[in-house]
């Protein structure tokens, strides 16, 4: 399943490892409910518009944390719109599983920093 | 996983489904809202506001479906999908799917109906408790085990001593069959030859089958003298005596004597069990007081059960039996160089049908892999035609798995109608084949269709469409979509690797196909020669029959001398019947062996004895049976009882024993030479001088497959001791044979109404018989070569026309630059005989590799026969030009103005 892609606009936007894509939506929850469209936007700005979180992942990713017990969903209208969204947020589950994913993005970015050191020469 | 279950987790799964899609519809509506009003506050109309949000949310429908797959068991609802579009695009082609089907059926058929007779001789449990301790011991000869001819068994003194001194088994018999005269009273109808178990009590425990209603045998009645009672098979009681429960008590007559019906038994005990013919009666064994003398070790030849005791394997148990064979051989002259062998039950049902399991295992096979190959062809010319519809569906969204998952659902439902079909086939075929099912053939009885077989048909079907189907649908779903939507409605030319592909399956198929026609003609020329070599006798208008003068009635070899002679006699009356002869040798029936002794040529090693095919007739042998006397006279009224015996000797018997001097009145003395290692009962001793006083024609004396033996024949008149009971008539007619036969039972009525006439055959009709088995097997091969060869006729046409499709413009081209339509043609035609050729080449070399398996059931002919492995790869040549030619004849048609004008 594809997990997120870079448009192809700007160079500058990383491509997202792939399961990344999970921890990221769940960091975001961390501080509060959100709808989709409010979780993909601060992934964007947060990032300054190197990350760009595509629908075609972002409603699949949703879906299935849903469905594992990582998030649950609730329809509330929104407090500055006469509309209702679907609001997620995070599950005690969801926090555990939160903490796993970072420990284990903490240990590969430490890998690949420690590869990409400076060579000595440099 | 119960189903109750897994059909409640569906329900519940997918019974949400619609608010799930509304719910997502909803989500999803309201992010677009969003991103509008969001695009629309960079200062764009409306409009672009909307295109530009829907843009940035991609392919909704797949985000859609993505979403779905997170939810539902996804797969379930696309396989249904794929099937029902399958089924669609199936039946909008009736004729590819009708080929493809008929394809698979005939592949899927063959094997089916091939594996059930595997399954049913070689996979189906015996119908015994715990078959697997149930053994046969054999006796084998200095190592010599032969496992597709009737092994040899040991002597009843042998079984006592291995039973007495093994400790590996719970109980041991040796028991035998034999034909004998069965009379069931007046009210019953005629009576009957019929094999009869001769059974010790142990028997039926051994084999753990109890009587319907009545008793096992006591050991007490395995005394002579108490022997007197009989148990019937459950078939039998009901054909008889209609499943008369007050039968038990009944007499019924055995060879004269009368004994009591004491148990009805069930029809479980499979033929194949019983030495030679299936016994529907079973008597007791009488032990005969001389049978437990040491004379009578040498008699070898019974059949032996035994049940091993449990945990005991089949190995411990032939360790303990050779240990005690070899002490055996050590203690008694007769039993040097007499080993011992075990073998399961359940293995020595194949028996002689093994080798030709093997083959037409081999034969289905390779049928099923060519109507693969077959499909994978026309999957792969299909799926080319239809780039275009492909390119369509991927350019509107569909992924590469889903296009391959389409295309196998296609392949999936061809297999499962074609292996439907197929196992119709099957069926109807084994019905076919019970009805021509030849009798010495007895193991085919018990095939069948059951559960093991329709897991296999579905399996096999499953495998070749995932094996077949998913190359073609990979190489079909490559697509280059620009290109494919670009070629408008032409179809495009095909890919040089989809091309190689097509040719290289081709030449596989022709591969095959010809290491079947040549399978097939050599067995097909071998039973041609089997069945049309020249037994040494008229064969036509020869009519035989069986009779067994039981000892009771026919006390002494003068009294059986007399019968038969009363009953030739009254045979030659007859209307239509020119001769008659009783005898116990005629082609294509072995006589027995006799060793005998030529004055003034002492042997000392039993190696060294001469032996010749020995037969007892009367004086109307030679003309009856139509053999020629080469030189001095025929036997004469005049050699009667009392006067010096006479004896007519073979060419081959005067070529072997007096090649350089003149056997006529040369004395000879039947009988074996007082050696040590000879027990006095090993042979049927007859002892008695004999002067030669004529040679004729060698005729087939050691059946079909064997050259011509010596033979002596002598006069039963003049020869008491080997003048026993079983005697067989042979009457020459001038009328169709069988026309006599009922009053030839009347003649045999009226001299003894308790004699049955058995077996009434004409010896034509004996060796179609004795060659029932090869031509069985013939038959069902030479069946199969035809269907290989119809198929890849089919697979190599379909090739060529495709090609010549593609290459309509080429050609056109070619012929609107002036090439000649023979030109063309021979351009088309060049194409299909390479492949036929490779084809044919390749096949040649497997069928010279494969010539061990072939070579045991030849007769007659080379399994590398130069006739043969010239012949079949012509003949595919010639096949296969005719099948190209059809499509080729297509090009002379095209009109090249009007071919280059398309598109």
């Amino acid at each position: 399943m594809p997990t997120i892609m870079t448009t192809k606009k700007s160079p500058s936007r990383a491509e997202l490892l792939q399961g990344t894509l999970d921890m990221l939506i769940l960091r975001t929850l961390l501080f509060g409910p959100a709808h989709g469209h409010q979780v993909a936007k601060h992934i964007q700005r947060t990032t300054d518009d190197v990350l760009q979180v595509e629908h075609g992942s972002l409603y699949p990713a949703l879906h299935r944390m849903e469905r594992k017990g990582w998030i649950a969903a609730k329809w509330e209208m929104a407090k500055d719109r006469n509309r209702e969204f679907k609001y997620y947020r995070l599950t005690p589950a969801g926090k555990k599983q939160l903490v796993r994913e970072e420990s284990r993005w903490k240990q590969l970015a430490t890998a690949v920093a420690t590869v990409m050191r400076p060579a000595p020469g440099d | 996983m119960n189903v109750q279950n897994w059909l409640r987790r569906l329900r519940t799964r997918s019974w949400p489904r619609r608010n799930r899609e509304e719910e997502f519809k909803r989500e999803f509506e309201a992010h677009l809202e969003l991103e509008t009003q969001e695009q629309q506050g960079s200062g764009v109309t409306p409009q672009e506001a909307h295109y530009a949000a829907r843009r940035a949310f991609g392919n909704i429908t797949l985000v859609q479906e993505d979403v779905r797959g997170v939810w539902n068991a996804i797969w379930l609802e696309r396989f249904t999908r794929d099937v029902k579009y399958a089924a669609r695009s199936l039946r909008k082609s009736p004729g590819f799917a009708a080929v493809a089907v008929l394809t698979l059926a005939l592949g899927i058929g063959a094997n089916t109906a091939i594996f059930s007779a595997i399954n049913a001789l070689m996979l189906q449990p015996l119908p015994f408790s715990a078959a697997d301790q149930l053994v046969r011991i054999y006796s084998i000869q200095n190592g010599m085990f032969n496992t597709f001819a009737n092994p040899d068994g040991p002597s009843a003194l042998d079984v006592r001593d291995f039973s007495q001194r093994s400790r590996s088994f719970q109980n041991m018999v040796a028991y035998d069959t034999w034909a004998k005269n069965v009379s069931f009273g007046e009210s019953t109808g005629q009576p009957e030859q019929m094999a009869v178990g001769l059974v010790p009590a142990a028997y039926f425990e051994i084999l753990d089958v109890r009587p319907i209603i009545g008793r096992f045998f006591s050991e007490d009645e395995n005394q002579e003298g108490k022997n007197y009672v009989a148990a019937i098979s459950a078939q039998l009681w009901r054909n008889r005596f209609d499943g008369d429960p007050s039968v038990l008590g009944r007499k019924i007559r055995i060879n004269g004597e009368p004994y009591s019906i004491v148990a009805v038994m069930p029809d479980v005990i499979p033929t194949w069990v019983e030495p030679g013919r299936h016994s529907e009666i079973w008597t007791p064994f009488p032990y005969s007081p001389d049978l437990w003398s040491e004379g009578g070790r040498g008699e070898r030849g019974y059949a032996v059960l035994a049940r091993l005791k449990p945990g005991v394997s089949l190995e411990q148990a032939q360790a303990d039996l050779s240990v005690i064979a070899a002490a055996l051989a050590a203690e008694h002259p007769v039993d040097e160089g007499v080993g011992v062998a075990v073998k399961r039950l359940a293995d020595s049902r194949v028996g002689a049908l093994r080798p030709m399991l093997y083959l037409l295992m081999g034969a289905v096979s390779l049928i099923l892999l060519i109507a693969c190959v077959n499909l994978a062809n026309l999957l792969l010319a299909r799926n080319s035609t239809r780039q275009r519809e492909l390119a369509v569906r991927a350019a509107l969204g569909a992924g590469r798995g889903g296009l391959v998952r389409q295309l196998l659902a296609e392949t999936l439902l061809l297999s499962l109608i074609g292996g439907a079909v197929g196992f119709a086939c099957a069926e109807i075929g084994l019905r076919a084949l019970a009805r021509m099912r030849p009798e010495n053939l007895p193991q085919l009885a018990s095939v069948g269709i059951d559960c093991r077989v329709l897991t296999f048909t579905l399996l096999v079907s499953l495998v070749t469409s995932l094996l077949f189907g998913l190359a073609p649908a990979f190489m079909g779903t490559r697509l280059d979509l620009v290109d494919a939507l670009k070629q408008g409605g032409r179809s495009g030319t095909p890919g040089r690797s989809s091309q190689r592909v097509r040719s290289l399956l081709v030449i596989t198929e022709m591969a095959m196909c010809l290491m079947l026609l040549v399978g097939a003609s050599l067995l097909v020329r071998s039973i041609m020669r089997l069945q049309g070599q020249n037994l040494g006798i008229r064969q036509d208008h020869l009519l035989r029959g069986r009779i067994y003068l039981p000892p009771v009635r026919y006390t002494n070899p003068g009294v059986r001398t007399r019968f038969c002679d009363d009953f030739a006699t009254r045979v030659r009356a007859l209307p239509g019947v020119m001769d008659a002869t009783v005898t116990t040798v005629y082609p294509p029936i072995n006589g027995w062996t006799q060793m005998f002794v030529i004055p003034g040529h002492p042997v000392t090693k039993i190696q060294d004895v001469p032996a010749a095919q020995f037969g007892v007739v009367d004086q109307h042998f030679l003309r009856t049976l139509g053999i020629p006397l080469i030189r001095g006279r025929d036997f004469a009224e005049s050699d009667a009882a009392t006067s010096p015996p006479v004896a007519l000797i073979s060419e081959e018997f005067k070529r072997r024993y007096f090649a350089t001097e003149d056997p006529i009145g040369r004395k000879i003395h039947i009988g074996p030479p007082p050696l040590p290692q000879i027990a006095p009962e090993e042979n049927i001793t007859d002892d008695v001088d004999v002067t030669i006083i004529g040679v004729i024609g060698d005729f087939k004396n050691a059946g079909l497959a064997l050259a011509p033996q010596p033979q002596i024949t002598v006069l039963y008149s003049q020869h008491p001791l080997v003048n026993g009971g079983f005697k067989d008539i042979l009457i020459r007619t001038a009328w169709e044979p069988h026309l006599v036969e009922s009053e030839v039972r009347s003649q045999l009525h009226a001299l003894d109404a308790d004699m049955p006439l058995a077996e009434a055959q004409t010896i034509d009709e004996l060796v179609e018989r004795q060659t029932g088995g090869q031509r069985f097997t013939t038959d069902l091969l030479a069946s199969f070569a035809v269907a290989g060869l119809a198929l890849a006729i089919v697979g190599i046409y379909g090739v060529i026309s495709f090609l010549v499709a593609q290459r309509n413009q080429e050609l056109a081209v070619r012929m609107a630059l002036g090439a000649s339509h023979a030109n063309v043609l021979w351009l088309v035609l060049k194409q299909g005989l390479r492949m036929a050729a490779i084809g044919a080449i390749i096949g040649l070399c497997a069928a010279f590799a494969a010539q061990k398996f072939t070579s045991g059931l030849l007769f007659g002919i080379s399994p590398v026969d130069p006739l043969t492995f010239a012949a079949a790869p012509i003949f595919l040549l010639a096949v296969a030009a005719i099948a190209c030619a059809i499509p080729g004849a297509r090009v002379l048609r095209i009109d090249p103005a009007q071919a280059l004008r398309q598109d």
